[in-house]
């Protein structure tokens, strides 16, 4: 630290500068330190996300084979997209699947992680067994639920039905395969989360004679709802991205029953070399994606959650 | 012992470095000046081949890197790759459609005349598949491989049906009925490993059923796609398919995958299969001593479906394109390793002996084929090398965004879900659009000579 001394016989106005802290000083306060831990997050994502992300809203306003040069067009990809029906099936596809996981592998999951916090023992087994699926590959999945389905020798041989190739069957197939990886990922959150419920609610509410159906709606549920909606909001945002399964198992097909937005988008950007329409489709499914977001930090504000 | 800063610093430091120096290593595989080459090559005994005889068989000048990549991501990785400024030297495309016309727009392309000349490649390749790399008039691209589609079978089954291979629609529709009635698959078909297996069957519909001349006119723009003659034979060809006559039933060909299809055709379960002259290298493997049978397949001309058309019709199609990388490290270089690859006699021939792998359209005789070639391959070659009839495959002569609609719709089209003459009418719109903006590969025109 350093100390201006002024000479006495000085007649000149004292002037007081305050001590200028070193760099590393600076560095150090708790407040900058944050900061500069975090800047080479800021810069990854600023050079992986924001800029490749502002190119592509860029480039949904052009005419982009996605090799060389771009040629602006304003609105035309979005007018386009409107009259679209491979962009309207596809977005029908995306909330039929968005609206299938918010129902079928949440309910699984909550009835699932529910069941396992009745029993002592096997608990870790089963949720062992349940979160396998999830830490398979999905192209690895996939491939074993096309064989499994296969209409030669598979279940669609027994059953004497075609669960790929039937423009009907297809896409509850597909949803149906990945939601077997998914739901067991749903059941260890689920559990977690319903193992830091209270448990004197619990004996409360047995006392006030809730049986067991009863303490899950009024215990359990109230007791997880932050990790329920969170789940539910990352549901319909994974929804929108989904494109694996659909990509392995029938690539869009058959006839485009299977085809999500993002199987058009991949398909309009590096097959038919229709770049700049792909990213307006690419835009249009992060704009749902935020507008999703948005709704929910409304309620959470208004609810007060904490997560 | 402790660690103290200076020690990790200093020790991060010298590992990094030493990284880095073995990174910089010079080796065969990190030759800076070496001629990069990515190919999709999805069978191992090609590779080995192609590592063997064309990249370390080479003579020079310069060496060559390769790297196999998967048939499902070559064409994204070398477009990202160009647009990041950089990509293998040599660019390989599936056919002189397929993202050639834009590679060339964006300067992404060297312009080949020069070596043309001298290499004197208008004598040594076939000029239709020369024209048909051309770009605005300038030659872009080389074929490195040519295919057509044909009619396979397995003798004994055509006997069993007491049939003969068919030449004409009333002979193939009465061998199908009669393959069906006995409950097999008349026609072995399905799109589940390759979705572009579509288009195949719209080759057939259009140049067998429709004829080639028709389709020559609809390329150069002086025939609607919306015309009754390919309405018709399309309606044709894909009514066979709602008669469970490919593959067994619509939904089945959506799940056929290959392997499917040679076991049907090897096991006498098929009648027939319908596909490109690429099939040869992979039939060994279900038929004869390889498969452990004494199942043969043999190939014939695809029979004439529509009234006037020839019986005779070779749908010729460049299966790949490569061209040289502006960004090339030696662009000389590239191009006299692209003048081994596709006119190196020996090596070609060699690979078509050993492997069946589709030659580049190269004037090939009988006398240039050793003794003891398998007929098939030589029977295919010299035929192909007289043919006058010629078909329009859509990955050599349709431009990217009208083959991409054709290959997507027409599974609609065998659902029920558009009717053939709305599909017509969305190729049309496409290629109406494209045709304007000079997109379409340049067609020979119908009944010329291969050269």
């Amino acid at each position: 630290m350093t100390t201006t001394s002024v000479p006495a016989t000085s007649t000149a106005p004292i002037t007081r500068t305050r001590p200028r802290p070193s760099v590393r000083a600076r560095l150090s306060q708790p407040r900058i330190r944050g900061w500069v831990f975090l800047l080479p997050l800021i810069v990854v994502n600023a050079v992986v996300v924001i800029v490749p992300s502002l190119f592509a809203v860029y480039y949904s306003f052009t005419d982009w084979s996605g090799i060389g040069p771009a040629t602006f067009t304003g609105l035309t990809n979005y007018r386009d997209l409107l009259a679209d029906d491979e962009f309207l099936n596809g977005l029908w596809h995306n909330i039929i699947w968005t609206l299938f996981f918010l129902v079928v592998p949440m309910t699984m999951g909550l009835f699932g992680a529910y069941a396992l916090t009745r029993i002592t023992r096997f608990r870790l087994l089963f949720r062992v067994l349940f979160f396998i699926p999830y830490i398979v590959a999905s192209v690895v999945n996939a491939s074993i639920w096309e064989s499994i389905l296969n209409t030669q020798s598979g279940l669609g041989h027994v059953l004497g039905i075609n669960p790929l190739g039937d423009p009907d069957l297809a896409l509850w197939s597909v949803m149906g395969v990945n939601n077997w990886a998914w739901w067991g990922f749903l059941v260890v959150v689920f559990l977690a989360a319903m193992q830091g419920v209270n448990p004197s609610l619990y004996e409360a509410a047995k006392l006030d004679g809730a049986g067991p159906v009863r303490q899950f709606f009024s215990v359990t549920l109230p007791g997880i709802r932050p990790t329920f909606a969170f789940l539910g909001l990352m549901t319909i945002i994974w929804s929108f991205l989904a494109f694996d399964y659909v990509y392995v198992m029938t690539q869009g097909g058959p006839a485009g029953s299977t085809d999500l937005l993002s199987t058009l988008l991949y398909r309009d950007a590096f097959t038919n070399l229709s770049a700049g329409y792909a990213s307006a489709v690419g835009v249009v499914m992060a704009l749902i994606s935020t507008a999703v977001v948005i709704v929910y930090l409304v309620i959470r504000k208004v609810k007060d959650w904490e997560i | 012992m402790d660690l103290t800063r200076r020690h990790f610093l200093t020790s991060s430091g010298a590992v990094v470095a030493l990284a880095g120096l073995a990174a910089c290593g010079k080796g065969p595989a990190s030759d800076p000046s070496a001629i990069v080459v990515w190919d999709n090559l999805d069978n191992q005994d090609l590779v080995a081949y192609f590592q063997k005889h064309v990249v370390e068989g080479y003579p020079g000048p310069g060496t060559v890197r390769f790297t196999n990549k998967s048939t499902d991501t070559i064409d994204r990785l070398i477009q990202t790759s160009l647009a990041a400024g950089s990509g293998p030297d040599v660019i390989v495309t599936p056919g002189p459609s397929s993202g050639v016309t834009e590679y060339t727009k964006a300067g992404y392309l060297v312009d080949l005349d020069g070596y043309a000349e001298k290499y004197g490649w208008k004598s040594k390749l076939a000029t239709w598949a020369l024209e048909a790399s051309r770009v605005d008039g300038t030659l872009r691209t080389l074929p490195t491989q040519y295919e057509t589609m044909v009619f396979y079978y397995n003798p004994e089954t055509v006997q069993a049906l007491g049939a003969k291979v068919p030449t004409n629609q009333s002979d193939f529709e009465a061998y199908c009925e009669e393959a069906k009635g006995r409950g097999m698959v008349p026609i072995a078909a399905g799109n589940s490993d390759w979705k572009g297996a579509n288009e195949w069957h719209m080759v057939i519909a259009l140049n067998h059923g429709a004829g080639p001349a028709a389709v020559y006119q609809a390329l150069q723009g002086d025939l609607s796609w919306e015309d009754p003659i390919f309405v018709d034979a399309i309606t044709r060809y894909t009514d066979y398919f709602k008669k469970g006559w490919f593959g067994g039933s619509v939904e089945d060909y959506f799940t056929n995958k290959f392997s499917t299809l040679y076991e049907q055709l090897a096991g006498g379960k098929a009648g027939a299969m319908i596909s490109g002259t690429w099939e040869f290298p992979y039939l060994p493997t279900y038929f004869g001593d390889k498969a452990g049978n004494d199942d043969v397949w043999n190939w014939a001309a695809i029979p004439s479906l529509g009234a006037d058309v020839p019986n005779d019709v070779w749908d010729l199609a460049i299966g790949q394109s490569a061209g040289i990388n502006s960004n090339a490290h030696d662009v000389d270089h590239a191009a006299s390793f692209l003048n081994f690859l596709t006119t190196d006699k020996l090596v070609i021939l060699q690979a078509l002996v050993e492997l069946n792998a589709a030659p580049p359209p190269i004037d090939i005789k009988q006398s240039d084929f050793s003794p003891g070639t398998d007929e098939r391959i030589v029977r295919l070659y010299t035929t192909l090398s007289s043919a006058k009839t010629i078909g329009y495959p859509i990955w050599t002569f349709f431009p990217q965004q009208t083959e991409t609609y054709i290959i997507d719709y027409f599974e609609k089209v065998i659902t029920g879900d558009l009717s053939p003459a709305e599909y017509c009418a969305g190729i049309q719109k496409r290629f109406t659009r494209e045709h304007a903006a000079g997109k379409v590969p340049h067609a020979p025109e119908p009944g010329v000579a291969l050269k």
